[in-house]
């Protein structure tokens, strides 16, 4: 896929969403402003294909979601005699998951990010509609829900992560954005409680801002109806998606004239809204002027959707005795549960490994595959990388981290093929998050491991921008799925 | 007009490139006691001289621990949580660190979890 195919796409977008702009005035603005042209040329620089290596080897990558996709076609660049095989039993595996918060804020259909992914499979490329079901890395082989033993010489696991619905007490159900969500929808996507964590129920959750929205118009008296926005103990894909989704909230309610009557109330279990400085300071003043209220260290572990209650675990330190030696008091973990009414409550699951890695001889005790954090190389097994969603490494869990790693994997692999010592590539950790902060403007924070801002753009990145909005809206999409999954960029 | 557009949005692309392309070169810290030095001074005190736990200090073992293993869980530590909002699994321990590192005992997390995998895994 050549870059001006990926213009052309975003133009297309812009055409599909007319009301905000036409494809006439986005080609003017874009003529106009260097920096937008940048922002959207600059993310789709292409690197040049030649077949560099003859090396040979029987390659099988589990999971074809982005991340999967990406590196197989990468890798039919690098290898001239590539041999690949991936395993996926979701037909739509490629479908575009940071849009489920558009969905979710009433900005973007679901059809708009569905994909086929028969149409992104790269030529040559072997595609095995069926899970895995089992792994024996010491053979070389591992097993698939059809029944058929595989073996291979090169392993990349790229299986996404579990959105783990059964942790909260009351819920059911373990699931993935696009699979089988039966289980879960039983109690979520009605009665006030959504989650935009997958793909139906990102549609669910733009009904339930609807609904809050109608119940709030109807609403007397003082005390305000209750919205809660929760993000779990576990590490979580997109970091920033369960604040995104209450700045969305909040756009809808002040638009509908109801923001008055609905106090949103953000309760993460950790203590802080970033893990990066700037960004935090910068997402605590957002939070103030929208009269957003939170509560730290607080986290969702159970909820009665009868009665429209949600247990929190809410933990702090507390003074133990003094220790001599450090001249410290040492400190004592507490925890206690509060209960907490809702009218409106938004679930950001706690995740997990899938279980069948997880809990194989590829997972760890967090069940995280365990890499070498730069290489990506597996921890036991040097056959083996894992990218994406389920590699153990700190922040990551975005699309633009997988962006950055399948490269990685792609040139480290082939570097192993060939027999070399080293391994060429490096990861530093980059992330980038595109904070919705409205309909119209997002905060672009990039950083890595540094845990200090990383911005591609002169500008300062801890400002809300429309221009932001503009790539976030019409520009990643594209960029990824024809971009990224083509392995182009 | 399509073509200059793209003309256009190529002619940025190759500013954006080579303009800002470089990483900052502020971003070398430099420590002012090895790891060893570190784990002597203060955490050998809690989690034991070998690494091997300390009971009474409720310090857990760490000596069977994979350097990728140690570097998630310093990362955790000294960063807060792995994530944006998502809590810490090392609450006393953040705690703890926040403390040392006001008494300069900071350390590279990387430099560390090798120094304690190293010293005390590998040798066993
Ligand atoms: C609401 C939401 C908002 C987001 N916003 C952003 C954003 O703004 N920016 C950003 O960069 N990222 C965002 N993301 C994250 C991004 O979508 C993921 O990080 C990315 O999709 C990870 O790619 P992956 O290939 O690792 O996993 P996935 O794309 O999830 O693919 C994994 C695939 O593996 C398959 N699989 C699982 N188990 C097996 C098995 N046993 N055998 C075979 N196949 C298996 C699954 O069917 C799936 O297709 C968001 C995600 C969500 C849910
Ligand atoms: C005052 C006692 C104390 C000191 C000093 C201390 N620790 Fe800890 N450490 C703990 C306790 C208690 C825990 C377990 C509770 C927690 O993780 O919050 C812990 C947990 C850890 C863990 C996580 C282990 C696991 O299994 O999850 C690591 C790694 C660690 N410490 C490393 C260090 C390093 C490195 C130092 C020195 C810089 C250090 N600690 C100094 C008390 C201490």
């Amino acid at each position: 896929m050549k870059s001006n195919k990926i213009i052309e796409e975003v133009l297309n977008e812009i055409e599909k969403h007319e009301g905000v702009m036409s494809r006439r005035d986005a080609m003017k603005f874009l003529a106009a402003s260097p920096l937008a042209a940048s922002v959207i040329a600059g993310t789709v620089a292409s690197t040049p294909a030649h077949a560099s290596s003859s090396a040979k080897g029987k390659i099988v990558i589990v999971g074809g979601g982005l991340a999967g996709v990406a590196t197989a076609a990468k890798l039919t660049h690098k290898l001239s005699n590539p041999d690949i095989t991936i395993i996926e039993p979701n037909t739509k595996s490629v479908s575009y998951q940071p849009g489920q918060t558009l969905i979710a804020g009433g900005v973007w259909q679901k059809s708009d990010i569905e994909y086929e992914t028969e149409k992104f499979i790269p030529k040559g490329v072997t595609w095995i509609k069926e899970s895995v079901v089992s792994f024996d890395p010491k053979n070389n082989k591992l097993k698939t829900s059809g029944g058929q033993e595989i073996s291979y010489d090169y392993l990349v696991v790229a299986t996404g992560l579990a959105l783990d619905f059964a942790a909260i007490k009351g819920l059911e159900g373990v699931i993935t954005s696009y699979g089988p969500n039966e289980v879960v929808r039983q109690k979520v996507g009605k009665n006030g409680v959504y989650s935009m964590y997958f793909a139906d129920g990102a549609v669910d959750t733009y009904k339930g801002i609807q609904e809050l929205i109608a119940k709030a118009k109807e609403h007397k008296g003082t005390e305000k109806l209750q919205a809660l926005f929760t993000d779990p103990a576990t590490p979580i894909k997109c970091g920033g998606a369960p604040k995104k989704i209450m700045y969305l909230m909040h756009d809808r309610l002040v638009k509908a004239g109801v923001r008055d009557k609905v106090e949103l109330l953000f309760c993460p279990s950790g203590d802080k809204m970033f893990g990066v400085p700037e960004y935090h300071t910068a997402i605590l003043e957002q939070f103030k002027q929208r009269d957003f209220k939170w509560e730290y260290k607080t986290n969702l572990v159970a909820i009665d959707t009868d009665k429209k209650v949600a247990t929190f675990e809410k933990k702090w330190l507390e003074k133990g005795e003094f220790d001599e030696d450090l001249k410290e008091y040492t400190m004592i973990s507490m925890s206690k549960e509060v209960e907490k009414k809702y009218d409106f409550i938004h679930i950001t699951p706690p995740q997990k490994a899938p279980d069948v890695v997880g809990k194989s001889p590829l997972g760890s005790s967090k069940g995280w595959v365990p890499v070498v954090q730069e290489t990506l190389q597996h921890v036991s097994f040097k056959n083996i990388f894992a990218l994406g969603d389920v590699a153990a490494v700190p922040m990551g869990k975005t699309g633009g981290s997988a962006r950055k790693q399948y490269n990685v994997v792609a040139d480290n692999l082939v570097a192993i093929m060939e027999k070399q010592s080293q391994l060429p590539s490096k990861f530093d950790g980059y992330t980038v998050c595109p904070l919705i902060t409205s309909i119209g403007t997002v905060m672009l924070a990039e950083f890595n491991w540094t845990a200090k801002p990383t911005p591609s753009f002169p500008l300062d990145p801890t400002q809300e921008r429309w221009i932001w909005w503009l790539l976030k809206v019409y520009a990643l999409k594209p960029m990824t799925v024809y971009g990224m999954l083509s392995g182009r960029a | 007009m399509k073509k200059i557009t793209f003309t256009l949005l190529s002619i940025a692309t190759m500013a954006l490139l080579t303009g800002c392309g470089d990483k900052p070169k502020s971003d070398i810290v430099t420590y002012k006691y090895t790891p060893a030095e570190v784990y002597t001074a203060t955490c050998a005190h809690c989690h034991g001289d070998k690494g091997e736990g300390m009971p009474s200090k409720k310090g857990p073992a760490i000596d069977k621990k994979t350097i990728p293993e140690l570097e998630m869980d310093l990362f955790d530590i000294k960063n807060g949580g792995v994530g944006q909002s998502t809590a810490t699994e090392h609450d006393v321990m953040e705690h703890n660190m926040k403390k040392l590192k006001e008494k300069g005992y900071e350390y590279d997390v990387k430099a560390m979890a090798n120094y304690i995998y190293n010293t005390f895994n590998r040798a066993k």
